[in-house]
C-alpha cells in the first residue's frame, strides 16, 4: 500500500514512479534468431542502442525453460540493458533473480492493439532482417478519459491515443505519434526513442510543450494563431511545423 | 452502511473546512445521523468552524492509537442532535494517522451513521491521501482561479488511482465539483475564470456554486456553519448543495450577476456587491 511509508528519519524514501520502459516481447526464446535481428534493428536506429533498459517480457513464449543467461548475454552485446522479465513459468522467474534481474507478473488486460502483435512479431523473426517500420507502429495504447494534471500516460511502443482532453500539469509520451481526441493543454512528446517520422494531432490546441524526436516548442513559441484549432505537428528541417487539420 | 463523502482540494485555503462543515450540517438537518471528521491533524480548524472548540477532550489520533474510544471523542452538536464531529489532534503530525486506523474508525462509524464526511487537509501527500483513500463520493472543491483548478484537476487523479475503489477494481468514486467564493461581477470583468471554464477543465459532474459572500467570514469567526444563515446568499446556496447531494434536481442559483433594485441601491448595505 502506497500510503504506508516509514515513519522514522530514514536515510531514503521509496516513491512509486512511472518511467517510459521498453518492454522487448520475445517472440522467440532462441538467442541466435534474436541476435540475428537485433543486429539488422541495430542499423536501422543506432540511437536507441544506447544501454537502453528493457523488460524481457516472455509471456508470448510456451516454454517451460528459456535460456535467460545467454539472452541477456545478446541483449547486453547490442547495448541493450535487461533490467527485468515479465511473465514465464516459476522457473523463468527463479532464473531472472539468479541473473540478479527483477521478475514482473504478466500483463492481465492488454488493449487490443497489442494482442495483435505476437504475429508481427514472429513473422518478423523468421526474416534475417525486419522491413523498415512505418510512422504508425505496431503495438501502441489507447487510454480513454481526461489525463489530469500530474498523470504521465506513455506508449513506450507504437502510437499513444487519448480519447479525452489533456489537461495542464499532464504529459503524454509515445514511441510513435500522439493522438488526441480532445483539447491537448499539457505536455506532449512524439517518437520519444527518436523516430523522426512521428507525430502530434490534436483537436484544440493549448500545449504546455510540443516535442518530436526531442525537437520541442514551448507554449510562447507557438503562433497563436494555431492556438485553439485542430492540427497536426511534424517534423520538418529539425523544425517543428504546426499545421491545421482540414 | 454510511456513505462517506471526503471534502477535498489539492489546494489551500478554497474553503474545504467551510464546506465540510455546511454540508455535514445540512445533511444532519435534513434529519441524517451525520458525522464529520477533521482529517487536518497538526492544523485543526473544523472545531473553530463548528464552534464545539471549548469541547474538544479527545481527538482522531486518541482513538486511532487506542487511548480513547468513538464514544468519548465525538463531540455533539449543539444545534442538531443528529451531527456529531470527530476532531484531530494539533499536537501530533500526519503521521500519527495509519490506514488500518482509520479504516477501523470508518467502519465503526459505518454502523451507526448515515453519512461520514472527511475533512481533508491540503495537499496530496499522506493525510490527505488516507483521507480520500475509502471515499464512496467526493466533493472536490474549487476556486475559479487557475491554481485551484489545477490542484483540484491533480486531486481528481489521486481519486481515480489511490483509492480503496480505484485499487479493488469497484466502480469509481463518485467525484462532484463544488465552486466556492465565486463572485459573478469579477468573472464579467474577467478577473475570475467563468463556471464553463472550470467545468471544461475538470470534466466532472457540477454539486454547487458558492458565492463570494461576507457571510462566510461572519459564520466562521461566529463558529456557526453558513448553512444556519438561511437568509444569505452562501447559506442557500450550501443548502441547494446538499439537496443535489441526496439526489434532488435543483436549479442553479447566483451564477450571474444579480441587478439590485432601486431602493437597495439608495439605501446601500446588506447584500451582494
Amino acid at each position: 500500500m502506497s500510503l504506508n511509508r516509514d515513519r522514522a528519519d530514514t536515510a531514503f524514501t521509496f516513491k512509486g514512479g512511472m518511467l517510459p520502459m521498453t518492454v522487448m516481447e520475445l517472440a522467440s526464446g532462441d538467442p541466435e534468431r534474436i541476435r540475428a535481428q537485433l543486429a539488422g534493428k541495430i542499423n536501422q536506429a543506432p540511437a536507441f542502442f544506447q544501454h537502453t533498459p528493457v523488460v524481457l517480457s516472455v509471456e508470448q513464449l510456451d516454454e517451460p525453460h528459456l535460456a535467460l543467461e545467454r539472452i541477456c548475454a545478446v541483449c547486453r552485446a547490442h547495448k541493450l540493458l535487461p533490467v527485468a522479465v515479465r511473465g514465464g513459468t516459476d522457473p523463468v522467474k527463479q532464473s531472472a533473480w539468479a541473473l540478479g534481474l527483477g521478475w514482473f507478473p504478466p500483463q492481465e488486460s492488454r488493449p487490443r492493439a497489442v494482442e495483435t502483435k505476437p504475429v508481427e512479431a514472429a513473422a518478423e523473426a523468421e526474416l534475417p532482417v525486419p522491413p523498415p517500420e512505418t510512422a504508425v507502429q505496431a503495438g501502441g495504447r489507447i487510454h480513454r478519459g481526461t489525463v489530469r494534471s500530474g498523470q504521465q500516460i506513455s506508449a513506450s511502443e507504437g502510437d499513444l491515443v487519448v480519447i479525452g482532453a489533456v489537461n495542464p500539469g499532464a504529459e503524454v509520451l509515445a514511441a510513435g505519434s500522439v493522438h488526441v481526441y480532445g483539447s491537448l493543454r499539457g505536455r506532449a512528446l512524439a517518437g520519444i526513442h527518436g523516430d523522426r517520422e512521428a507525430g502530434i494531432f490534436c483537436h484544440d490546441l493549448h500545449a504546455e510543450l510540443l516535442s518530436v524526436a526531442g525537437t520541442y516548442k514551448r507554449l510562447e513559441d507557438i503562433d497563436p494563431k494555431m492556438l485553439g484549432c485542430s492540427v497536426q505537428v511534424q517534423l520538418k528541417e529539425d523544425q517543428l511545423r504546426i499545421s491545421a487539420l482540414t | 452502511m454510511a456513505k462517506i463523502i471526503v471534502v477535498t482540494s489539492g489546494k489551500g485555503g478554497v474553503g474545504k473546512t467551510t464546506s465540510a462543515a455546511a454540508i455535514a450540517t445540512g445533511l444532519a438537518l435534513r434529519g441524517n445521523k451525520t458525522v464529520v471528521i477533521d482529517f487536518d491533524v497538526g492544523l485543526r480548524n473544523l472545531d473553530l468552524i463548528m464552534g464545539c472548540e471549548r469541547r474538544v477532550v479527545y481527538d482522531l489520533v486518541n482513538v486511532i492509537q487506542g487511548e480513547a474510544g468513538l464514544k468519548q471523542a465525538m463531540i455533539r452538536d449543539k444545534r442538531s442532535e443528529n451531527l456529531h464531529i470527530l476532531p484531530a489532534s494539533q499536537t501530533r503530525d500526519k503521521d500519527a494517522l495509519t490506514l488500518e486506523g482509520v479504516e477501523k474508525v470508518l467502519m465503526d462509524l459505518s454502523e451507526e451513521f448515515d453519512y461520514i464526511i472527511c475533512d481533508s487537509p491540503a495537499g496530496i501527500e499522506r493525510g490527505a491521501q488516507l483521507a480520500l483513500y475509502f471515499a464512496d463520493e467526493a466533493v472536490v472543491v474549487t476556486n475559479p482561479e487557475v491554481s485551484s483548478v489545477r490542484d483540484s484537476d491533480r486531486i481528481l487523479g489521486l481519486l481515480s488511482s489511490k483509492s480503496r475503489r480505484a485499487e479493488q477494481n469497484r466502480d469509481p468514486i463518485k467525484e462532484h465539483l463544488l465552486v466556492t467564493r465565486y463572485n459573478p461581477n469579477r468573472v464579467d470583468d474577467g478577473d475570475m475564470l467563468n463556471l464553463e471554464d472550470i467545468r471544461e477543465i475538470l470534466a466532472i459532474d457540477l454539486v454547487g456554486l458558492i458565492p463570494e459572500s461576507e457571510a462566510v467570514l461572519r459564520a466562521s469567526n461566529q463558529g456557526v456553519p453558513v448553512i444556519h444563515d438561511d437568509k444569505s446568499d452562501a447559506g442557500q446556496a450550501y443548502a441547494d448543495t446538499v439537496s443535489r447531494l441526496m439526489g434532488e434536481d435543483v436549479p442553479l442559483r447566483f451564477q450571474s450577476v444579480q441587478k439590485r433594485g432601486l431602493i437597495a441601491r439608495m439605501f446601500g448595505g446588506g447584500g451582494r456587491r
